[in-house]
């Protein structure tokens, strides 16, 4: 006891470093919350008037649960273009893994302004993807609905989180042995059933990793709705840095923020509950892999 | 005759009726012919025939690395060959998934869903053929039965030792009533006393459902213990293939006499060939002895001398060799000695203890020694 305790000691300051950096911001923001503004001055007292403004006004309730519904959007999306290309990697030579991998995070090598007015230019009206339909005699007028709109936002989103969900379940499927889908299509499994029975199953724990990873980080982009999705394209976020900026009212965004970051843990809790608690992620967690 | 039986009729129906023909005489159920199996540059197997009897068990005995394996992956449809035909029942494999061929497997490591109960694994195969939900547990608790699993139903893989899963793996395998059961090196992992009790069973449970079983093992006494047929195999191609007796007593050559059952082998020209016999010239003389009938006169041969067929003996009695003791290993009960004969090793059995150095005066059982290929 006393031994493990000397080591530990050792984890102490990353720690201490760890709850200072993530609780401080948030004591200060609880703070803020309650403080009053008046003439463009922070006044410190006590006033829930702000609280009261997220239940009575709908407008943030709705930005925090468009929050949500994009964040699990793009995880469903993504989960389910990422776990063919991850089971696909898995069985590729060892040398085409690192190409594979190579060119699977080539995305996130281009900084993200660049990519998203890159999508502008494939997505616009006078944009690669409708001149080509045009061209082939698919259209003839350029769709609208391709470019600023939920369905530019959500694509991109998807586009955008797809290495990271990919990764996950990627280094999941590795750590499942061949040979236990090898025993599911010897007794009887078309490919189709031995990934459903054996391999999803066993590889929870990666798609849980690469949800969690995928939802914070599209629930949180600011950038891709306010760049691509036109007048859809509001976010709490964005409400949030308005807040804060140009309207200075420093209380009712501490609010937001407080509730947006409640409502994120709150959801990835009940998803991470759901999935870990299944059956293949125990086995596979608990070490029954091997 | 008895293509599909199930494990619990013949249960039932009592013992002995299969045993009444040579279960090596069976049709065969299985045929290899020039089968042929490339990694890359690499060849794992240079083009094998062989049939699988329908009523037997057959063992793929061999060295790792000697292509057995390989050939078991290829029957199961892991692989697929780079040439010549697999047929089972004269219908070919060829373009076959695993899941559609009468065939199942125990592997090595078990292979349990680790998410499943041992009852849904065991039921896996029934499950996907849309069995009821009675039928597969009648005959879940049937397998289970056959293997003396039935109180451990509920367990997770986890929670068996190595023999419990062992069990469950055969459960799992037999549930859907293969046509051949194929077993990879099944109790390798296991320790000896629980891979004797477990040969055993396997055995019985053989006899028991009537079914071809293909089992690879590079345990020589495990392929013995077993097998109605061996199969020996070196370097991607068969060294030999008969009944365990026969191997024994008349390996087809220098590797399989080596490989099985620690012979000595005292190499010499053939001088003399008779129909069934040979003389041959070795350092410990001239000596004739049944002989492959491969052999030439005027070419090397080895003479395969098991340690058994080497008897001490005393004062004015004939003797083949005068020798000195090398090396002696207590094995408990016995020794193994070896000695050394006008400059050629041998291995024999003494039931007393004898220290190295020690002279003594050998007698050989001609009428069991063999002579055979380099």
């Amino acid at each position: 006891m006393a031994r493990r305790f000397s080591r530990s000691i050792f984890a102490l300051p990353v720690a201490v470093f760890l709850v200072v950096g993530a609780v401080l911001p948030l004591l200060v923001l609880f703070m803020f919350s309650v403080f009053t503004v008046e003439d463009l001055d922070l006044i410190p007292d006590f006033n829930l008037a702000s609280w009261r403004e997220l239940f009575t006004n709908p407008t943030y309730g709705i930005l925090i649960g468009k929050a949500l519904m994009s964040g699990l959007a793009a995880a469903i999306g993504t989960a389910i273009i990422g776990y063919p290309v991850a089971v696909g990697m898995a069985r590729l030579p060892p040398v085409w893994k690192g190409v594979a991998l190579t060119i699977l995070m080539t995305p996130l090598y281009v900084g993200e302004l660049v990519r998203l007015y890159a999508w502008r230019l494939v997505l616009g009206t006078e944009g690669l993807l409708n001149s080509l339909l045009k061209s082939i005699g698919l259209i003839e007028q350029p769709l609208k609905i391709l470019l600023f709109s939920p369905l530019s936002t959500a694509l991109v989103l998807v586009y955008n989180n797809l290495p990271f969900m990919v990764l996950a379940i990627w280094i999941s499927v590795e750590l499942v042995d061949r040979r236990l889908i090898e025993a599911a299509r010897d007794l009887g499994a078309r490919p189709i059933e031995a990934f459903f029975s054996v391999i999803l199953p066993l590889t929870t724990p990666g798609l849980a990793a690469g949800s969690f990873a995928v939802f914070a980080l599209a629930a949180g982009d600011l950038l891709t709705p306010s760049l691509l999705g036109g007048t859809s394209g509001s976010t709490a976020m964005a409400m949030v840095d308005s807040l804060f900026g140009t309207a200075f009212d420093w209380p009712t965004a501490s609010v937001l923020a407080l509730a947006l970051l409640f409502a994120l843990i709150l959801t990835a809790v009940i998803l991470a509950k759901i999935v870990l608690s299944s059956r293949g992620a125990r086995a596979a967690l608990s070490g029954g892999l091997r | 005759m008895t293509a599909s039986v199930s494990p619990a009729s013949i249960a039932m129906d009592g013992s002995g009726t299969t045993a009444r023909t040579d279960p090596v005489r069976s049709p065969a159920l299985l045929s290899a012919r020039g089968l042929v199996k490339n990694f890359g540059k690499s060849v794992a197997v240079a083009g094998v025939d062989f049939d699988i009897p329908e009523r037997a068990f057959t063992t793929l005995l061999g060295p790792s690395g000697c292509g057995k394996t390989t050939i078991l992956r290829m029957i199961a449809g892991f692989e697929d060959p780079t040439g010549g035909s697999l047929e089972l029942d004269g219908q070919s494999l060829a373009s076959v998934p695993p899941e559609k061929r009468p065939v199942n497997t125990v592997f090595q490591s078990y292979a349990l869903f680790p998410h499943m109960t041992v009852a849904e694994n065991v039921g896996f195969s029934l499950t996907l053929q849309r069995q009821t939900k009675d039928v597969v547990e009648r005959r879940v608790q049937r397998a289970l039965d056959t293997v003396h699993m039935v109180e451990f139903a509920a367990r997770y893989p986890s929670e068996l030792s190595g023999g419990q899963q062992q069990r469950v793996a055969v459960a799992r395998a037999i549930v859907a009533e293969p046509r051949l059961l194929l077993l990879d090196e099944p109790l390798s992992a296991l320790d000896r006393k629980m891979r004797e009790h477990l040969q055993i069973e396997l055995k019985d449970l053989q006899r028991r459902l009537g079914i071809a079983f293909v089992y690879v093992t590079h345990d020589q006494e495990e392929a013995f213990a077993l097998s109605d047929l061996i199969i020996v195999m070196n370097r991607g191609v068969i060294a030999q293939k008969g009944p365990p007796d026969e191997i024994y007593a008349r390996p087809a050559n220098a590797f399989v006499a080596d490989f099985i059952g620690g012979a000595s082998l005292v190499s010499g020209r053939v001088a003399e060939k008779k129909a069934g016999s040979a003389s041959i010239a070795t350092p410990l003389g001239v000596i004739e002895a049944e002989a492959n009938p491969a052999v030439s006169v005027g070419g090397e041969a080895v003479l395969v001398i098991r340690p058994e067929h080497v008897a001490f003996v005393g004062e004015g009695e004939r003797a083949d060799a005068e020798a000195t003791v090398i090396h002696a290993i207590y094995q408990g009960g016995r020794t193994l000695l070896e000695a050394e004969a006008a400059g050629v090793r041998l291995k024999a059995w003494s039931t007393e203890r004898i220290a190295p150095g020690a002279q003594l005066r050998l007698a050989l059982d001609w009428r069991r020694i063999f002579v055979t290929e380099v």
